[in-house]
């Protein structure tokens, strides 16, 4: 019926159009998010004393639960013995010790670097089932972003995760689950339409690598080795003249979910146009940290080739936000 | 106009019931077409006000911390423009103690006579939103102080005042390309009442609790072509966890400590004194950094090289004189 005649098929190019315009957004919750989501496997948890659970544990003077408050009580609501007069005893409570954990998985044998704010505070090796623990032990309380990132047996440097969480006073906080992405590198950066490309790098043993090439974007799976080295040899026949993406997420054996490692691009065809400066390494020490930083902020608003890192002319809020991407501190 | 409607609540004939159902049908297929060809964009990152509304009075003085919710999606820069009833209500300052901003290419700035605060930071790695099983919501950006003047206010005198997050605030995604979020903001009113009760003081409760100094730090001297011209500058930043840091002072050798921000071009080029800088809280409290350069350890070694030598050059003369 309405497929038959002219108006039929204007209606049902408009119709969908206009419906779809209006109605989309109710459907919001139901729809998959279109945007790169982070769906990783990172969890907290915290040991040590709880105030108010009426047991008096490691760290705390006093502990009534309920009926810890000020004086008359004699339990204050941070479980310490309140002054209400008369004198006291001479107790002094246990040090309290305020920690950080941090458990997860890069590669087998693999340098781990930790930053608390954007700055390294230690290093540490990885197993040789890539699992890793880093302490910090006498942190202050309060928010911290920490980051880390590895570098594998051959060189390479993963992207640095990032999660920010707050850390009690007096307690343990436990982050695990955390997987570093995997390391990528390309056999080649420009390409003959045809040409095998070879996308490798490192990540946990038997790992499921998900590797993504883009756009449009093709998804292809691969398994790591025993030791954790992953490799793919991708067609480039199926793709046309131009440049493109390819980044590559994994999946460990016990089911942790990694983010996305660093975007690589390729081209098919023609040259590769020189990058100036690469991944905001604006003083070329290998490292982007603060020194980096002060470059990007001595040119703000102004042209330098080096610091207007996606060429738009001037240095400014895009610049920086690539810089923190590729931090390593 | 009975009749009419006697009418329209006739029920319909089979035939005109098929023709609605088969229209229904069709209002529905085209609408999953319709929304499968046009999703809409799922991803928007919040910016909001904490609380977004409040009754307070003459003489108070209370926070309003800026969140932000990147809706499960992981961004690393945020530029915040807030505009505010200046006539109203006061920006006496701005929190940096619990934002996950890091590193700010511009710290707050607050322009009482325009009603205007604003902010650009980022987060090195990038900030992907709660972890489950956070105790806290670590999702603060900062906490504006706003007070009320105490001037003698009638029940007329009753108004309202408004924080607005100004369309000109941007968010970056972390995704080695600088792209924008798609943005959405909330902003707050308050009702600003007559006076009936003492003035409370939340900022003061606050800032009371912090006897805490900065996070420990280092210096680095630097010197690259790209900046100062060549000449050597210093890098420092810390964190504070309670109030946030309010400003850092530097001080070279012998000469007064100064207001500085990083980095610092060096007066003493020749790096023959020490370097301190101070970074003070909001409270008042400080944590120290100390740096000794390098190049005088080196000047010393330099003169220990020549010292040698010349003993050198000495003895083999003596030894030619003898054997002579």
């Amino acid at each position: 019926m309405l497929l038959y005649s002219g108006k039929s098929i204007i209606r049902l190019l408009i119709i969908p159009i206009l419906l779809g315009l209006i109605f989309s957004p109710i459907f919001f919750p139901f729809q998959e998010v279109q945007a790169d989501n982070l769906s990783t496997s990172v969890t907290v948890s915290i040991t040590g004393p709880v105030c108010g659970n009426g047991v008096v544990e490691s760290g705390e003077q006093c502990d009534d639960g309920g009926s810890n408050g000020p004086c008359p009580a004699v339990c204050s609501t941070s479980c310490t013995i309140n002054s209400c007069g008369g004198g006291g005893g001479g107790y002094v409570p246990p040090p309290t010790v305020t920690k950080v954990i941090i458990q997860g998985k890069a590669y087998p044998q693999a340098e781990i670097t930790l930053l608390e704010d954007g700055k390294v505070v230690t290093t540490k090796k990885a197993d040789t089932l890539a699992n890793f623990e880093i302490e910090i032990a006498d942190i202050t309380a309060g928010i911290w972003t920490f980051g880390i990132w590895a570098e594998d047996k051959d060189g390479r440097k993963s992207i640095t995760f990032s999660f920010t969480t707050s850390v009690t006073a007096g307690v343990t906080t436990t982050v695990s689950g955390i997987f570093i992405p995997p390391t990528i590198e390309l056999s080649k950066v420009s390409l003959q339409k045809g040409e095998t490309l070879n996308i490798f790098g490192q990540t946990a043993p038997e790992s499921e690598i998900s590797i993504s090439v883009e756009s449009p974007e093709i998804v292809k799976k691969t398994i790591a080795t025993e030791e954790g080295n992953w490799d793919y040899s991708f067609d480039t026949g199926i793709l046309d003249e131009g440049s493109y993406t390819t980044r590559a997420k994994a999946t460990s054996p016990e089911g942790l979910l990694s983010s996305y490692s660093e975007v690589l691009s390729f081209y098919i065809g023609k040259g590769v146009p020189g990058v100036i400066c690469p991944n905001a390494d604006l003083n070329g020490d290998g490292k982007v940290n603060l020194i980096d930083f002060s470059i990007l902020l001595y040119w703000w608003g102004k042209d330098d080739s080096c610091s207007d890192q996606n060429g738009n002319g001037v240095v400014d809020l895009p610049d920086f936000s690539i810089m923190m991407y590729y931090w390593t501190g | 106009m009975e009749a009419k409607v006697k009418k329209r609540t006739k029920p319909s004939s089979p035939i005109k019931m098929q023709n609605y159902n088969s229209k229904f049908k069709n209002t529905i297929i085209l609408l999953i077409i319709g929304f499968a060809l046009f999703p809409v964009i799922t991803f928007a990152a919040i910016l909001y006000l904490e609380p977004s509304s409040g009754e307070y009075q003459p003489g108070d003085t209370f926070l309003v911390e800026m969140k932000i919710d990147t809706e499960g999606e992981c961004i690393n820069t945020i530029e915040a423009n807030l505009s505010f009833s200046q006539d109203i209500l006061k920006a006496v300052d701005f929190s940096q103690g619990k934002s996950i901003i890091t590193l700010w290419v511009k710290s707050p700035e607050i322009n009482q006579e325009k009603g205007e605060i604003s902010f650009r930071g980022g987060i090195p790695g990038g900030y992907c939103g709660r972890i489950p099983g956070d105790p806290e919501a670590s999702n603060s950006l900062g906490k504006i102080i706003f007070r009320i003047p105490g001037m003698i206010v009638g029940e007329l005198m009753e108004s309202s005042a408004e924080v607005k997050i100004l369309d000109t605030s941007q968010i970056l995604l972390n995704d080695g390309l600088g792209t924008k979020a798609k943005l959405t903001t909330q902003g707050a009113t308050f009702k600003i009442l007559s006076k009936l009760e003492p003035s409370k003081d939340e900022w003061q409760e606050e800032l009371e609790k912090d006897n805490i100094p900065p996070e420990p730090f280092e210096i680095e001297t630097q010197q690259t072509p790209a900046i100062f011209e060549g000449k050597y500058f210093i890098t420092f930043s810390t964190t504070d966890k309670q109030t946030g840091v309010d400003y850092y002072e530097v001080k070279e050798g012998k000469r007064d400590w100064q207001t500085a921000e990083s980095p610092y071009l060096l007066e003493d080029q020749r790096l023959q004194s020490i370097i301190k800088v101070k970074a003070v809280d909001k409270t008042g409290n400080e944590r120290i950094a100390e740096y000794t350069p390098e190049i005088p350890k080196r000047t010393f070694l330099y003169w220990i090289i020549i010292l040698v030598l010349i003993g050198v050059g000495i003895f083999w003369w003596i030894l030619k004189r003898i054997k002579k």
